[in-house]
């Protein structure tokens, strides 16, 4: 008895480890090699990060089990499916993408219930479509804009990145939504890279962005990066102790700090010393309608952008978030980080307003960043 | 008991092996750790600690009271290939060290470096790896 309570709880140490397989899409699974199965379903694995599906598919060596990707559970629910939408012994036609080890793994970008042919486990993640007419950026009484809802109002967050990857401005250089380059010559376009920056973005592309630690080590998503992520941001705005809080729906669900009270950016005394930072330190000021935020002492402890671009403890950066109507924030950063870069430079995109809603809570550790 | 032991001694060595504080930023800052010497048998502790300020790579060898400064350093991301030039002293005048060697497991936080060293007396192989 006492053996299997010891075994149970070494089981439950493992447990509590970081998922490893949060992953770009990329990192797993070529898109350039298509594959179409049918088959027959014998396990429904319904856990995040990903629901697998398993079939049996016939093949000319016998019968062959796969198992079919899909995304989280949690997306999938949204998305109005149940644990039960598929059942053993139901018979599938899927398409999708192959794994790169060569493993019997597909990526399902969709699957169609042969019984009825309907289409099944799909997610749209695409945003809702704009209002019809723009509305008035909500504000203050003293006029300065509002970058969170509006209390005892309508609740909601920013999601809906425009841009999920970070060039410079003005470049249109074609990557996926994880940042992986369509052409690995194009890399340095996008950004201006000192040689040792430009070999390690090109290794990490070569490699898929599969050494990514936010998918491999649920580390945080500090600089530009907590503002390209899925489940998005969510401002808090404490006027009365001078300090701004993002409260991030990727990585962990933590949050940054964004003081107003005038302060440095030096450490604070018995708190978090003058060490580097996951979201480094950032002092702001109202410049007009823009919240000008400065940001400096990062660690090197994470990809500050997806699709692997490197970053030093040198970096600073200069975000600017303006609420150009109640449904749009506009993001606009310049990274100034001679340690990586010959230059500073310049990006942006914008966001959606998601009303009604709160800010998702989806840890790492049991979905996708 | 013994059953015991070895559960927790497999499951201890599981979380022996959790991914550690990466460092993502200039792949030849922070703390190495290894060994240098005429062959694998006869061969001495070294820590290297490295930085990088954006133009140069500097650092010390043995930090402590007998430390040796690197004088010049350089890194050919063609390759990952590093050198290393440090001068120390002793009674009998100034030793030159030079280390030629090659990052090996870039993207991972534990990757090292290895190759030959030599001085006006001694040679030999290095091999040391990010802590």
């Amino acid at each position: 008895m006492k053996f299997i309570a010891t075994a149970t709880l070494a089981l439950l140490l493992l447990a509590a480890r970081p998922v490893a397989a949060h992953h770009a899409l990329s990192a797993k699974f070529d898109d350039k090699k298509p594959m179409k199965l049918s088959g027959v379903v014998t396990l429904v694995d319904w856990r995040n990060p990903h629901a697998h599906v398993f079939i049996n598919v016939q093949d000319p060596k016998g019968v062959l089990n796969w198992a079919v990707e899909l995304e989280s559970p949690i997306d999938l629910q949204e998305g109005g499916w149940r644990p039960d939408t598929l059942k053993p012994g139901d018979k599938v036609t899927v398409e999708g993408i192959v794994a790169r080890d060569g493993s019997r793994q597909v990526w399902g970008n969709s699957v169609v219930l042969t019984a009825t042919g309907r289409r099944v486990l799909n997610v749209d993640l695409s945003p809702p479509p704009p209002p019809l007419q723009a509305r008035p950026t909500p504000r203050w009484p003293d006029k300065q804009p509002r970058l969170g809802p509006i209390p005892g109002g309508v609740q909601g967050y920013w999601a809906y990145p425009s841009s999920t990857v970070l060039m410079e401005a003005n470049t249109n250089i074609k990557m996926d939504p994880w940042g992986l380059l369509a052409n690995i010559a194009d890399a340095s376009k996008v950004a201006p890279m000192q040689p040792w920056a430009l070999a390690l973005y090109r290794s990490r592309q070569s490699r898929f962005l599969q050494d990514d630690p936010t998918y491999l080590n649920c580390k945080p998503p500090g600089g530009p990066r907590q503002f390209q992520l899925r489940y998005g941001v969510q401002f808090v705005e404490d006027r009365e102790r001078q300090r701004i809080f993002v409260l991030i729906g990727g990585g962990n669900s933590n949050y940054r700090i964004i003081y107003t009270d005038g302060r440095t950016h030096a450490g604070q005394v018995g708190g978090d010393d003058d060490n580097p930072l996951y979201y480094g330190r950032a002092v702001a000021k109202w410049e007009g309608d823009a919240l000008s935020v400065d940001t400096r002492g990062f660690n090197e402890d994470f990809w500050f952008t997806n699709g692997g671009l490197p970053h030093t403890e040198q970096l600073k950066l200069l975000e600017k978030f303006t609420r150009t109507d109640f449904d749009t924030l506009k993001y606009e950063v310049t990274i100034d980080d001679l340690g990586a870069y010959t230059r500073s430079w310049s990006s942006g995109w914008t966001l959606r307003w998601v009303a009604g809603e709160e800010l998702p809570r989806h840890l790492c550790q049991e979905n996708r960043p | 008991m013994r059953r015991l032991i070895v559960i927790f001694a497999f499951f201890a060595a599981c979380l022996a092996g959790a991914p550690a504080g990466a460092q993502e930023g200039h792949p030849l800052k922070g703390s190495w750790i290894g060994t240098w010497g005429p062959s694998k048998v006869h061969s001495n502790d070294i820590l290297v600690i490295l930085n990088w300020d954006g133009k140069v790579i500097s650092g010390t060898i043995n930090p402590g009271t007998d430390d040796i400064p690197i004088k010049n350093a350089s890194l050919n991301p063609e390759g990952w290939v590093v050198h290393l030039e440090a001068e120390a002293k002793d009674k009998a005048g100034p030793i030159n060290y030079v280390l030629d060697g090659k990052i090996e497991g870039l993207a991972f936080h534990n990757r090292s470096i290895t190759g030959t060293w030599k001085s006006q007396r001694e040679s030999g192989q290095f091999k040391i790896q990010r802590q």
